[in-house]
């Protein structure tokens, strides 16, 4: 419980939330995707995002990467409010993002996707493409050993490696509140182990993680607590320790928020 | 092919075939060869073809397609075309299309002819060196003014490219009729003619061709350098000095070839009038050297690659071909980059203005009809993707000097104007058919 | 649309001011004139030429603009008739569409005048340039500055019949010279969109393919000489190398002065208004077709129907008679002039 406690009143508890997305609503013409969602997030800690598809999870974490503009609702970064219009934003607050889609340009090479808006300049203010290359060679030789093909466009990248030139994007810029939407998706079983890897390790860093997956198993080893939504709305959240897995299904499906965790607005009601 | 190379050591790479080998370690474009040797066998098509229907001996440079003059003249009927292509390559990449570029130049020209031939000598006076350099900033700014209105319409209210320079192909087509009421407006700045029928003459050109080769040279060293610094595998020096020995090659060939076409006894009888010179019994050789048009367009070529290749703004261009949500996601101002894009394609039809109207030495209304379908033509034909994310510069210049090839050699052999459609279109819809193959093959 | 209805309604005060300044004369002719589309530039210049005939015999003016619609068209003549024309101007969008509107006019007795387009209708006075005549005043210009040599050829677009019909009168011309060996004919091209820039580039090929050894150039319009004389300076031939040209452009009268270009045939579009608006006075009055001066039979249409007309010969404007186009008002002296060497022409002094 004692998340609760730290969610009800950061003030009392001295050390505020890495990230506060509080009352986050947006509508798409007239459908709301996120209605009044509040999450939270603190450094060191990882919170999976749970629900079916279209249960408002992505759309809610592309509001604090700046994709999309809320309509209603505030951000808090480490409890000062935030400005986020756009993935400028996002990025200038040290929020980077790995998407479903990876949002890769298929057409360039894997270092000008990592570096694709914050690309590094000669003293002539000229792309300086052979010190991004070097560095992208050490990122991604953290991350994926064998990758040699820097020369070649990312579209002719296997599954795999288009996702490790993802992830090597949004942790080489020192960031400190990461979301990893469905970062799996496309890996076979060794690299999904290794991608398990790389969240605890960036957690010991201090790293916050949103973690958005489909996979509930998944979230149940790697994160510190779960957040379900259904329906645009937030059903509850709750440590994973205090949870069953069948519980957790139980707030995916029916949207049963189980006694272990805190009900949100789209909490059924129970009896 | 590179897969083979990172997977295991202990696997045998499979043995390559020499031509393969050589390709990968020049690090050439096949694409380009292709192009080049496509180029190289129209050209000597026509020649051949030329000489046989006339009976006279192929190795004659009088009249034949392959002669210095015809060469020279073909680089020239180019430029115009060539330095709007450059920016229609970016545009394209973009995804977006540019109907406007003929009529943003028939604009930019009659504003430009109005300002040199009515206004500015009125203001400073006729002949004052000033009109000149006015007259290309005015058509510049002019095209570029609308270019950001283009680029406005399409980044900032969503309005499809295609409809905004639909509009705008009708739109400035009216307005440049407008200037003058449809009258045709000359002659233009004396100094000002130079920018499309000038030359530098052979001493200049030598010295350009010295510094092109030095510049391949250079590029090539720096090249190694920075590798090197980044402990890079290198090319073999074998293939290096390949590549300079053609570079030095195809620089001095020019070279060589523009300093042979001489100024005909004409010019050089009123030249030599003005200059008080005697001219000899055998008549005076005066080479021209390379055309002033034709070094805009090389110029504006090279700029628009280096903008293209090496700064942040031609980067963001092909990331948002390649694919514009991602570009936005990360971080890169999709809108601004679109609108500049725009503004660049109308600052380069302001400078194919110039080319045209100093070449004709007239402006006319109907100045730059169609062409826009022939500089979108030389850059698909020069390998630029409708779907967005591909192509290069040098390529669509070369696909404009394809195009130009064959109308003027077909005009050379007298066929008419029809034939000269005809094949241009044949040519358009094989030179995308074998780009399909190509790329399926290297995919 | 806009501009050309604002036109109409500027148009429709013009008449009406007109006719309180002359109803003193108490002359009761009415004439309608219907334009095909006003929104071309040369109208306007009619326009006021046939006014300025009307005004001078103190008859009323009124108009309609089909705005480029032969349907418009049918109507427009219809009410211009009920709004009392006594006499019809026509320009013709459709010569055989507007066929029905011309039969109801002639029925009911009122004289038709087919202004520059022909409508193959006996009824209907033709009254326009002699087009056929444009050619051969071409060829016969440059045949008389360069009797014999080589002959290059800048044909306009090929989708406009004009350009074939210009070259027939052409080669009419210049044919006995060429059975004779005197003329050679080196190279004819058409130019896409009479444009002159193309001109210039096909020029540039027609010089390169000859060697140089062109001798003279019959371009079918002031424009494409234009392109023409570029290519010939390229090469040190301009002044040296007869040009031919149509229309008066400025540039191309310049020419003429300037010594590069040695012939621009001109249709002063005011000198067929003023004759159509005092036909059109004549024939109110009552005076038949065929007794109006320089009316002749004329059967060179499509259909071959034999009709009356007038058919007034363009000028031919040459470096000798630079005055009388200055005169007629169409261009000033100081542009004719401009960069002429005193003395060089007999206007430019």
């Amino acid at each position: 419980m004692s998340t609760q406690v730290q969610t009800a009143s950061t003030a009392s508890s001295g050390v505020a939330p890495l990230v506060e997305m509080r009352d986050i609503s947006i509508a798409f013409g007239g459908i709301k995707a996120v209605d009044h969602a509040t999450v939270d997030l603190y450094p060191g800690e990882v919170v999976g995002l749970l629900g079916h598809n279209g249960a408002g999870k992505s759309t809610l974490i592309k509001v604090l990467s700046g994709a999309y503009k809320r309509d209603h609702g505030t951000i808090r970064i480490n409890g000062e409010e935030a400005t986020i219009n756009n993935p400028r934003d996002a990025k200038h607050y040290g929020i980077e993002t790995i998407y479903q889609t990876l949002a890769l340009a298929d057409n360039v090479d894997a270092a000008s996707n990592l570096f694709l808006g914050r690309e590094l300049l000669t003293p002539w203010g000229t792309l300086d493409d052979s010190a991004m290359e070097a560095q992208a060679r050490q990122v991604m030789g953290r991350l994926n050993p064998n990758f040699r093909r820097f020369k070649d466009p990312v579209k002719s990248l296997s599954g795999g490696q288009r996702q490790s030139v993802a992830i090597a994007r949004a942790i080489h810029f020192n960031a400190r509140i990461l979301i990893m939407d469905e970062p799996t998706a496309a890996l076979g079983p060794q690299e999904t182990a290794q991608v398990g890897e790389l969240i605890k390790q960036l957690k010991a860093e201090g790293i916050g993680i949103f973690l958005i997956s489909h996979d509930i198993h998944d979230v149940f080893d790697l994160a510190d607590r779960v957040s379900v939504m259904k329906n645009g709305q937030v059903v509850g959240m709750g440590a994973v320790k205090d949870m069953t897995k069948d519980e957790v299904l139980g707030m995916i499906i029916l949207g049963k928020c189980p006694p272990g965790a805190t009900p949100g607005p789209g909490a059924m009601l129970s009896n | 092919m590179a897969s083979a190379v990172t997977s295991a050591p202990t696997t045998t790479a499979p043995v390559e075939p020499a031509l393969r080998r050589f390709l990968r370690a020049t690090e050439v474009d096949t694409r380009m060869i292709g192009m080049i040797v496509a180029l190289l066998l129209i050209w000597s098509g026509f020649h051949v073809y030329g000489a046989v229907s006339s009976g006279s001996s192929i190795f004659s440079a009088a009249g034949n397609f392959i002669s210095p003059r015809n060469l020279w003249n073909l680089m020239v009927q180019t430029s115009s075309i060539a330095v709007m292509t450059s920016g229609m390559v970016l545009i394209i990449v973009m995804r977006h299309i540019d109907l406007s570029v003929g009529s943003i130049l028939g604009f930019a020209a009659m504003i430009t002819g109005v300002a040199q031939a009515r206004w500015l000598p009125a203001a400073l006076g006729l002949g004052s060196p000033m009109i000149w350099i006015l007259g290309v900033l005015i058509a510049v700014a002019v095209g570029a003014a609308i270019g950001a209105l283009n680029g406005f319409l399409v980044a900032y209210l969503g309005i499809p490219a295609f409809i905004v320079t639909l509009g705008g192909l009708l739109f400035w087509r009216g307005a440049a009729w407008w200037v003058a009421t449809g009258a045709t407006v000359a002659p233009m700045d004396e100094t000002f003619q130079i920018i499309g029928s000038g030359a530098i003459g052979a001493t200049s050109s030598w010295i350009l061709g010295a510094l092109a080769c030095a510049a391949v040279a250079a590029g090539l060293y720096a090249g190694r350098r920075r590798r090197a610094r980044f402990n890079f595998p290198q090319r073999p020096i074998w293939a290096e000095v390949l590549l300079a020995g053609v570079g030095f090659l195809i620089v001095l060939a020019a070279t060589w070839t523009v300093n042979d076409y001489f100024w005909p006894p004409g010019v050089v009888k009123a030249y030599a009038a003005a200059h008080n010179i005697a001219v000899p019994e055998g008549g005076l050789e005066i080479p021209y050297g390379y055309a002033v048009p034709v070094l805009i367009a090389l110029v504006t070529g090279a700029v628009m690659t280096f903008f293209a290749a090496r700064t942040r703004f031609g980067r963001y261009v092909y990331a948002i071909g390649g694919n514009p949500e991602a570009a936005e996601l990360a971080g890169v101002n999709t809108r601004k980059i679109t609108m500049l894009a725009f503004m660049v394609m109308g600052g380069l039809a302001g400078i194919s203005a110039c080319i045209s109207t100093a070449r004709l030495n007239a402006a006319t209304n109907a100045l730059g009809t169609f062409d826009e379908l022939y500089v979108i033509a030389a850059a698909v034909i020069g390998g630029t993707s409708l779907a967005g994310g591909v192509g290069t510069i040098y390529g669509a210049i070369l696909g404009a000097l394809v195009m130009q090839s064959l109308q003027s050699g077909m005009v050379l052999l007298g066929f008419d104007s029809a034939y000269q459609q005809m094949v241009v279109g044949v040519v358009l819809v094989s030179a995308v058919w074998l780009d399909t193959l190509y790329r399926k093959r290297t995919a | 649309m806009k501009s050309a209805k604002t036109l109409l309604i500027g148009a429709a005060l013009f008449a009406s001011t007109s006719v309180t300044s002359v109803a003193a004369m108490a002359k009761d002719v009415v004439v309608g004139v219907s334009w095909s589309n006003f929104q071309e530039e040369r109208w306007k210049t009619d326009e006021a030429a046939i006014k300025g005939a009307l005004s001078a015999s103190g008859a009323k003016y009124i108009s309609a603009d089909a705005q480029a619609s032969a349907a418009k068209q049918l109507t427009d003549v219809e009410s211009l008739i009920s709004k009392g024309a006594n006499v019809l101007i026509i320009l013709a969008m459709d010569a055989d569409a507007i066929g029905p509107a011309v039969k109801k006019a002639t029925d009911e007795g009122i004289p038709v005048i087919a202004y520059d387009r022909e409508i193959e209708n006996p009824g209907a006075l033709y009254i326009t340039f002699d087009n056929v005549g444009v050619g051969r005043m071409m060829a016969k210009a440059i045949l008389e500055a360069k009797p014999a040599g080589n002959y290059a050829f800048i044909k306009g677009d090929k989708g406009d019949p004009n350009s074939t019909f210009l070259f027939s009168g052409i080669t009419e011309v210049l044919k006995p010279a060429m059975d004779a060996g005197k003329i050679k004919n080196v190279g004819e091209v058409f130019t896409d969109g009479w444009k002159p820039d193309n001109a210039q580039k096909n020029m540039e090929q027609l010089l390169t393919k000859n060697n140089n050894k062109i001798d003279a150039v019959v371009s079918e319009n002031d424009g494409m000489a234009g392109g023409v004389v570029a290519a010939l300076t390229a090469q040190g031939l301009a002044g040296s190398v007869p040009v031919s040209g149509q229309d008066g452009d400025h540039a191309a009268i310049n020419r003429i002065a300037l010594g590069t270009q040695t012939v621009s045939i001109w249709k002063d579009s005011r000198d067929l208004g003023k004759v159509a608006g005092e036909a059109a006075v004549a024939l109110a009055g009552g005076k038949k077709m065929a007794d109006i001066a320089n009316v002749k039979p004329f059967s060179g249409g499509a259909k071959h129907v034999t009709v009356n007309g007038i058919l007034l010969t363009p000028l031919a404007v040459t470096k000798d008679n630079l005055d009388v186009i200055i005169s007629k008002g169409w261009i000033t002296k100081d542009e004719v002039c401009a960069g002429v060497k005193a003395g060089a022409v007999a206007v430019c002094k």
